[in-house]
């Protein structure tokens, strides 16, 4: 072999050592990437509708009247929709008196500590029982352990007594039952 | 003279093709996604890096001994059909542990920030990685299944 010829190999045998070398640096990755995911599901938001006054029909003056929490029809009924056995709270801003349109008479109206019934089976206020919820329950102080009942949904009846003042003004009266309801996360 | 030269050249050659083909690059495994479970609307949820089976756990194999770059990507919300929730990683909501037997509860290396970039030399099982966190939903979250990306990057650092 000459000079010329062994300059040749030289040069063809450095060029294939670096082909080999970048085809072999390619094959090692330099950095790895991984794709994780976070999950989770979101169950149904909370509602609460007032389906049903608190009613007391005719009242006379100076005769108190009570409305109790088991009449089908008169009792004041709260439809509350969510997730199925979730731990919920309930609270009821309860009003101290009822008052005419204009605002020129005001009737006293009170809550008994058995006033309120909490119905997780969805059944009505007259047929429920102590194991379909809680019942006779003290409506400013409701149980903390309430849940949405299994099939959604949970009931809240309410019953209550006025006392009208022996001038009481005649007229249709009214007032406000507020309520609160929340997942407490159990 | 020449011959050496060339002899030289291509033993070079295959030795360094040798030790770049022996050396094992980083691979990172998904142990387990970081997982809420059923979020009630309104009520906020955490997730420990302590937790196993609902922490996100990565586990990095590679050279025993080199050290690595640890950089996470890491979402501001989940997704569920538009519609968004909030997501919050704080600043010690990761751990990691080098050590031949792993532990989540009482890991190597704790309360580590994954905003920033970690380093760790891997072990001889490697290098595994936890990651908590938090989410936000509102109180008028719509219902579904939420999820999100967390991309985690990997790379020896050379030393």
């Amino acid at each position: 072999m000459d000079i010329k010829q062994l300059s040749q190999i030289y040069r063809w045998s450095v060029i294939v050592t670096f082909l080999v070398l970048v085809v072999a640096a390619g094959s090692v990755r330099g950095q790895d990437v991984a794709n994780g995911q976070a999950t989770a599901n979101v169950l149904a938001a909370l509602s609460v509708t007032a389906t049903q006054a608190l009613q007391f029909g005719n009242v006379y003056q100076g005769v108190a009247k009570s409305q109790d929490e088991t009449d089908d029809a008169l009792s004041g009924i709260f439809d509350i929709v969510g997730a199925a056995s979730a731990g919920i709270s309930i609270y009821l801003t309860l009003p101290q008196y009822m008052a005419l349109a204009d605002g020129s008479d005001r009737m006293t109206i009170a809550f008994g500590t058995t006033d309120a019934t909490v119905d997780t089976m969805n059944v009505t206020p007259s047929t429920v029982v102590a194991t379909d919820g809680w019942v006779d329950t003290d409506p400013n102080n409701l149980p903390g352990v309430l849940v949405v009942g299994q099939a959604g949904q949970t009931n809240l009846y309410l019953g209550g007594k006025v006392i009208p003042a022996v001038d009481q003004a005649a007229g249709g009266y009214t007032g406000d039952i507020i309520c609160n309801v929340a997942y407490n996360g159990t | 003279m020449c011959e050496r030269r060339i002899l030289c050249s291509l033993v070079c050659g295959v030795i360094v093709l040798l030790f770049s083909v022996s050396t094992p690059a980083q691979t990172i495994t998904i142990n387990n996604n970081l997982l809420f479970g059923n979020i009630y609307p309104g009520i906020p949820k955490s997730v420990t890096k302590y937790t196993a089976g609902a922490a996100s756990e990565f586990l990095v194999t590679g050279t025993a001994g080199n050290e690595i770059s640890i950089d996470f990507t890491l979402p501001t919300y989940m997704n569920q059909g538009g519609f968004n929730m909030q997501m919050i990683f704080t600043e010690n909501d990761c751990s990691f542990d080098t050590r031949a037997t792993p532990s989540q509860s009482a890991p190597e290396y704790d309360n580590q920030d994954p905003w920033s970039t970690l380093y760790g030399r891997l072990g001889s099982a490697g290098l595994t990685i936890w990651l908590g966190g938090t989410i936000v939903p509102k109180l008028y979250q719509k219902s579904g299944a939420y999820s999100a990306s967390i991309v985690l990057t990997v790379a020896y650092t050379g030393s």
